[in-house]
């Protein structure tokens, strides 16, 4: 029953509409007609949390902005799981530099995080390719061949 | 115009020597230093003839802190920069924000960024930082944040009367804006107050600029505006250039020319996307996106990058472009006349997005020039400036186009002069394709690490969302003293209090949507 | 069976028969539903939808559904339980109920009241209760916002509703759903009233909260509405009964206006659903296509536009009938 409750969980993400900043243009490109998201199921990006399962961070988080992401994270029920997009929300991306004072050195440091999309600003296949590791992290099976297998 | 000025302010200010300064490698007409007894004297005359506050910059430099105020004109072209000397042991100075209403954000930022207090201002409380900086983020060396500095700058409490309540718009937003909180103080569905909370994004571009090499901070520009990445890019190559009189050949300048225009319909469609996505129609998002991705496929090849682009260099291109990427250009300018067609029929003849913005968020000639509000908001209200007439830059002085105006200043007007920017947009491709030069792509001789000769620099381009001001002071090293970017959406969320006034709440996303805000860029 | 029959009689068996029936038609449509959206969507958006899941993705809403049933039930702290608790159970009454009149065919009518469509007006002014209590108690601004504009545009847009029936109503003398069908043998009445069919369709449209009526869902202003505070197998309960609401309009605009279960060479009940999934794809295709309407707007078109109109309606079929 497990089994068949992850492959249900895992073919319908709904992803939180959470963008900050430049990755989440890429977001959106990656729901629009070109790279459809909705083949996959996630195509419903509801604007409350408490209706979401996947909150995809897209941009740098600032200390300003921590305490929100935090209380966001704790009102989405279980199970949740968060995908790190971009390098910004890696680790801190290109804003890290001596002297900084107002960027968080990546969301890890804040929620746990299941999988990092690289990339400034990662393409959407990047991000597909997160969700199809996502899927095979839920599931324990991938959808596609991926790129090592097929070479 | 520099000529009566000149005269003018030399009688009404008495013993002040105004300097005049050569444009070409200063980006502004004239120059005087004032007292700080007399600043909001010089304020109220350059208000009385029209001018308007385009900048107002802090600058430390260690013996003493400079204020620089950075007046234009709407009608000619005409920059003054008035420059007050601070003591940084006490650093107080009047305020100029009951003259000129966009001061009341520049002083916000220099008291927090710099620690300088003005008098008479109305709330100087934080705006981009919080309470966990210690100490004052752009002066040299490590100045502490006093404890009664940190009480002052922390006072924001939003609080309303009986009958009001109080709602956050924000920061994580359902729609496309980013990271802005709006608090709205509400009396059933109309709003009494609207205070934007900003500083989500803050991510220390001008700081990062004093630890960077001039070319390391490139790929900073494109980050700021990601939408409009090209414009920003354009303007800091140029000023750069500008400073160390480096000379770009003709077939580069043709060559930015068309990357811009190409970037302006990119982000002008999303903004359409975008604000109709607010309004409720979520369809034209799509087949917005559909001529991005044109767009983007035309630009890949020859920069690397979809999005945040960092494509020129000093001096010129680094990647000549090919005959491929005309094709396609050519292609994609002859498709994008019918979709223009298309959106004609879908948007603009809709009685419910009609109904939704016309009337909505007026604003008026005076008002716009008070608050420095610069791009198509500006030229819905009824002033015809666009930098890429009064300044043009690369080729833009060999292109021949018009620059659209409304007459009523609502919401619906700004809509329709984006439209026909984006029009004016494909028409000055097609000349540049046309009229492509053949020749290298790159000035000879330009060294890795530039070193700009000693002085400053205000240079302005026109994005696709107003009026980009750069600021750069040098020292003869190779990283920048101080780099101060004025840009166009920070003036413009300026206006956005005062036009939500007593509207409903469904009026303020559409202000909001209108006004075209990329919140990167506000927050730097 | 006669066993059964015998004890309880053949009234109540049927009628039990019947709501099981109905629950099971409310569920397999609110999953089909769910699916048809996003397919139409994708493909006025030029895009297809959903379709990894199963082949053309028709296993997706039954992945939603495990989904949701499988999700924490979360609620949060400072709501007011019981409002909390009951709103959503609440809103499927009025759903259920509706469906017990609706003629699907000749003969599969769960039970024909002679005052059928009263019963489904009436039932639909409850549902305003379960919006209001799901806003009031989830104990957050947006919500009770949310609540609000629905309630007042409910109740705005009950009125042409009513007024686009009672045409109908009048020219068959039966407040019967089974008589109106049966009434329009020779013509159906959508050529008698052309007029009232367009009230009664937009109407309806704004009675489900459907862009261009949107408002109290409105995404981009309020988070999410009425719903906000709700996560799991609650909300999946309000998403349920706003798709069985949709098709509730259309049914009732079938059976007033488009002649029923009624057509040539195939079983009614095939004529049925297919008109009234005409009409469900009517609405989702004004909802992809339009913006929003501002809610003072929204008011205006009913107060000021359509109830004239459908009085001005009324007054001409009382008068045509009486001559």
């Amino acid at each position: 029953m497990e089994k068949v409750l992850d492959l249900a969980r895992a073919n319908s993400l709904w992803p939180m509409t959470f963008g900050l900043a430049c990755c989440a243009i890429e977001m959106m490109s990656a729901s629009m007609a070109r790279f459809d998201i909705a083949r996959f199921g996630a195509e419903v990006f509801r604007p409350s949390p408490r209706q979401s399962d996947l909150m995809i961070v897209s941009g740098t988080v600032t200390k300003k902005m921590a305490p929100v992401l935090i209380t966001l994270y704790e009102q989405m029920p279980a199970p949740k799981w968060v995908i790190a997009m971009g390098n910004c929300a890696i680790s801190g991306g290109p804003f890290v530099f001596e002297g900084q004072y107002n960027v968080i050195e990546g969301v890890d440091l804040l929620v746990p995080v299941d999988v990092y999309v690289p990339g400034c600003p990662p393409r959407p296949e990047a991000l597909l390719e997160g969700l199809m590791k996502l899927e095979e992290k839920i599931t324990g099976k991938r959808r596609f061949p991926g790129p090592e297998e097929r070479w | 115009m520099v000529g009566k000025i000149k005269t003018e302010l030399g009688a009404a200010l008495g013993n002040i020597e105004i300097g005049e300064v050569n444009y070409r490698e200063r980006g502004y007409h004239l120059c005087c230093e004032v007292d700080s007894g007399e600043i909001v004297k010089v304020a109220r005359f350059f208000d009385e003839r029209g001018f308007y506050l385009a900048a107002e910059i802090c600058v430390d430099y260690k013996e003493y802190l400079e204020l620089v105020y950075i007046f234009g004109n709407h009608a000619a072209l005409c920059r003054v920069k008035v420059a007050l000397k601070v003591d940084p042991a006490k650093p107080v100075v009047p305020t100029i924000s009951t003259v000129f209403d966009c001061a009341y954000w520049y002083e916000r930022e220099i008291r927090e960024f710099f620690g300088v207090t003005f008098e008479g201002h109305p709330n100087m409380t934080y705006l981009f930082l919080h309470e966990g900086i210690d100490y004052y983020p752009l002066r040299k060396g490590q100045v502490q944040v006093s404890a009664e500095d940190k009480k002052s700058l922390g006072s924001f409490q939003p609080e309303g009367a009986e009958d009001t309540f109080c709602i956050n718009l924000g920061p994580q937003h359902p729609s496309t804006h980013g990271v802005l909180r709006v608090v709205l103080k509400m009396d059933g569905e109309y709003i009494e107050e609207a205070e934007p909370v900003l500083g989500y994004l803050h991510r220390m571009h001008e700081k990062m600029a004093e630890n960077r090499g001039y070319l390391q901070f490139h790929a900073n520009t494109g980050r700021m505006d990601y939408l409009g990445a090209m414009a920003f890019n354009l303007g800091y190559v140029t000023a750069v250039e500008r400073m160390c009189g480096i000379a770009v050949p003709d077939r580069a300048n043709y060559v930015r020319v068309i990357a811009t225009e190409l970037n302006r319909l990119s982000s002008h469609l999303m903004w359409l996307g975008a604000y109709l996505a607010d309004l409720g129609a979520l369809t034209p998002f799509l087949y917005v996106f559909d001529d991005r991705e044109q767009i983007n496929d035309i630009l890949e090849p020859v920069t690397g990058s979809r999005l945040t682009y960092a494509y020129f260099r000093f001096g010129g291109l680094y990647n000549d472009v090919d005959e491929a990427f005309v094709a396609a250009t050519k292609a994609f300018v002859e498709r994008m006349k019918s979709r223009f067609v298309l959106y004609e029929k879908l948007v603009t003849g809709n009685v419910i997005f009609i109904n939704r913005t016309r009337g909505i968020g007026v604003i008026t000639k005076e008002r716009a020039r008070k608050q420095a509000v610069s791009g198509p908001v500006l030229r819905a209200a009824g002033i015809a400036m666009d930098m890429r007439k009064t300044e043009p830059c690369a080729a833009y002085g060999a292109m021949d186009f018009d620059v659209p105006v409304g007459t009523r200043g609502d919401a619906l007007d700004i809509y329709h002069v984006r439209i026909k920017e984006m029009e004016n947009a494909v028409r000055i491709i097609e000349q540049a394709l046309a009229g492509l030069p053949e020749g290298p792509v790159m000035a000879e001789k330009v060294p890795k690490k530039l070193k700009p000769p000693k002085g400053d620099i205000y240079h302005t381009v026109e994005t696709p969302r107003g009026e980009l001001g750069i600021y750069i002071v040098s020292d003869e090293s190779d990283t920048p003293y101080r780099m101060k970017w004025r840009v166009p959406s920070f003036s413009n969320l300026m206006v956005f209090p005062e036009l939500a006034k007593g509207n409903l709440l469904a009026d303020t996303v559409a202000i909001l949507g209108a006004l075209d805000l990329v919140i990167p860029e506000i927050d730097r | 069976m006669e066993q059964l029959a015998s004890i309880i009689g053949w009234e109540a068996l049927k009628m039990i028969v019947g709501l099981i029936g109905v629950l099971a038609f409310v569920v397999v449509n609110a999953l089909i539903l769910t699916w048809a959206e996003r397919k139409v969507a994708g493909h006025m958006q030029r895009r297809i939808g959903p379709k990894e899941v199963g082949p053309y993705g028709l296993i997706q809403p039954i992945a939603d559904a495990l989904k949701l049933l499988g999700k924490e039930i979360l609620t949060p702290r400072a709501v007011d339980k019981p409002l909390y608790y009951v709103a959503p159970m609440l809103i499927f009454i009025p759903v259920l109920v509706s469906f017990i009149v609706i003629p699907f065919d000749a003969s599969l009518v769960v039970k024909d009241i002679n005052v059928g469509i009263l019963v489904i007006l009436a039932f639909s002014s409850l549902s305003m209760f379960s919006i209001l209590m799901a806003g009031w108690g989830s104990n957050n601004k947006y919500a009770l916002m949310g609540a609000i504009r629905s309630i007042a545009q409910n109740i705005a847009y009950e009125i042409p509703l009513l007024l686009a029936l009672l045409p109908i109503i009048m020219m068959t003398n039966s407040f019967s759903l089974k008589t109106i069908v049966e009434a329009q043998q020779g013509l159906w009445f959508v050529f008698y009233q052309p007029l009232a069919f367009c009230i009664y369709f937009i109407a309806g449209v704004a009675e489900t909260n459907r862009t261009p009526f949107d408002l109290p869902e409105a995404e981009s202003e309020l988070v999410a509405g009425y719903h906000t505070e709700y996560s799991g197998m609650r909300f999946a309960l309000f998403f349920l009964a706003e798709y069985t609401n949709m098709f509730i309009v259309s049914a009732i605009a079938v059976t007033f206006f488009l002649g029923g279960y009624q057509g040539p060479f195939l079983p009614g009940i095939i004529w049925f659903l297919l008109k009234s999934y005409l009409l469900v794809f009517v609405i989702m295709w004004l909802k992809w296509t339009f913006p929003r309407v501002r809610f003072d707007q929204l008011l205006n078109i009913s107060w000021k536009a359509l109830i004239p109109l459908a009085f001005i309606n009324l007054l001409i079929t009382g008068g045509l009938l009486k001559l």
